[in-house]
């Protein structure tokens, strides 16, 4: 078995339609997508003994929405350490590891669901299926980049699409499993966690099979690499432990960050938000709407924008991110004070598609700053500015929204601060991306790749 | 090597747009 998870053994052989290979990576992204949408879960958890409400020795809901923020603890923290392990044994074998941790996460879970141990669930999903997340996410870039040499936005993209995908799935099969599981003594939690468990196992391994890397000397038909060097994009390689002593690594750091920072924390608020600033006019139902069509944004741009990075370039791809940001969420206040419910929908959803459009389109760029050799592991580490921004994002909307309403400002214009701190991130990650320039030749690696 | 393309993409391509559709129905309702 060993062997056949080797990446010797999924050299592809001649002939081998490259396109096979982004679907096998979205099998495994579409699967690991499933942790946005864990807060389906998080009522149900707290009625485990009362089954239809909460009794006394169920768990509430603060100690339940721990297991979600261990998973994205661990996934920044497990693509960051695995990174480079993921580039030396090749997609097959680390696709299969993060399989095993994801599926074995839910089973893990399931069982502390069996037991009423709170603690199995945080280390199942928190820690073993976090540690999926992050080797899934990262196992199937590097191979992609090396197959699309000529469209490494556009093929990167359609992976990461599968992770804002994969909860537009992951969501509408939870309750329904739920509730074909649910029986008078069971509200189908447990019962569901298995199911996704084996579910989940099955679907990443169908992308274990068909991935393949290509040959060394591999090149797409009739492709030729540039023969006039462009300023930032690289034709030598930096390796992952030199990388991060660039100051390139760190201003590509704060502009995921301040780009992922600038979306999630609206991501998270959406429906109270749209809720609080047309009190009245909006309903927890269309607010559930606003929430899918953001959700759909942010899946799509993944692609879109990145694919668009192929012509126009990385740093003007986060330019325009940045500068539209600004523009956006600095009319959004207004937009609200106008009551106007279309363009602010309309607003969030061009916001959001950045945000995705963010995710998708880092990859590429690193490609362009430090070459193919070890991107893979370089964007393991990025990954941790998803992190920070994990906690920076919802901290900056939830908080300062509190801190406004005890303070006597209407609901209505309690998000009206945090949308110009967020122009304020939005203008950080712009300079940083403005002071970006090729890394200096004294750390190119100059082994053999 | 056709088919199996054909195969690969129709089994991640079709619980996206389940995904897609379900997640379109519920959005409806902003308009509703």
């Amino acid at each position: 078995m060993a062997s056949i998870l080797d990446r010797e053994h999924t050299v592809a052989a001649p002939g081998f339609n490259r396109f096979l290979v982004p679907p096998a990576a979205l099998a495994v992204h579409l699967s690991i997508g499933q942790a946005y949408a864990f807060s389906t879960f998080n009522l149900p958890l707290t009625k485990l003994i009362g089954i239809t409400h909460s009794a006394p020795g169920d768990w509430d809901l603060k100690q339940v929405g721990w297991i979600f923020s261990i998973a994205i603890v661990f996934l920044g923290s497990s693509a960051a350490l695995f990174g480079r392990w993921v580039e030396r044994v090749g997609p097959r074998k680390s696709m299969f590891t993060a399989a095993l941790c994801f599926g074995g996460g839910f089973l893990i879970s399931a069982f502390g669901i069996h037991l009423h141990a709170l603690w199995l669930i945080y280390l199942g999903y928190g820690v073993l299926g976090g540690c999926g997340l992050g080797i899934g996410y990262i196992s199937p870039v590097s191979t992609l980049i090396k197959w699309f040499p000529d469209r490494p936005g556009m093929a990167t993209g359609m992976a990461i699409m599968g992770f804002g995908g994969g909860a537009l799935i992951a969501a509408p099969l939870s309750v329904m499993l739920m509730e074909h599981f649910k029986t008078a003594t069971s509200n189908g939690v447990l019962e569901t966690f298995v199911t996704m468990g084996v579910i989940y196992f099955m679907y990443m391994m169908i992308g274990v099979y068909a991935v393949r890397v290509p040959a060394p000397d591999w090149k797409p038909e009739g492709w030729t690499p540039p023969t006039r060097p462009k300023q930032l994009i690289t034709s030598a390689n930096v390796a992952v432990d030199m990388a991060w002593r660039t100051p390139q690594f760190w201003l590509l750091w704060v502009v995921l960050c301040m780009n992922v920072t600038a979306g999630i924390g609206v991501l998270g608020q959406a429906s109270p938000m749209i809720q609080e600033i047309f009190s009245g006019r909006v309903s927890p139902a269309a607010a559930a709407g606003f929430v899918g069509l953001i959700s759909l944004f942010n899946m799509a741009g993944r692609f879109i924008w990145a694919s668009t990075s192929d012509y126009i370039g990385r740093r003007s791809t986060y330019s325009i991110f940045f500068l539209l940001g600004i523009v956006l969420y600095s009319t959004v206040p207004t937009l609200g004070h106008w009551g106007s419910v279309g363009l602010f929908v309309a607003a969030f959803c061009i916001i959001l598609s950045m945000y995705g459009g963010g995710f998708a389109t880092i990859p590429a760029y690193l490609r362009d700053m430090f070459g193919t050799y070890q991107v893979g592991a370089i964007h393991g580490r990025l990954l941790t500015a998803w992190s920070v921004a994990g906690v920076l994002g919802p901290v900056l909307v939830n908080y300062i929204r509190q801190f406004q309403i005890d303070s006597g400002v209407p609901k209505a214009q309690a998000y009206s601060i945090t949308m110009y701190i967020m122009c304020g991130l939005l203008l950080i990650g712009f300079l940083c991306n403005f002071a970006m320039r090729a890394v200096n030749e004294k750390y190119y690696y100059r082994g053999s790749t | 090597m056709k088919g199996r393309l054909v195969f690969m993409w129709i089994v991640v391509g079709i619980p996206l747009l389940w995904g897609v559709f379900k997640t379109l129905q519920n959005a409806m309702k902003l308009f509703q």
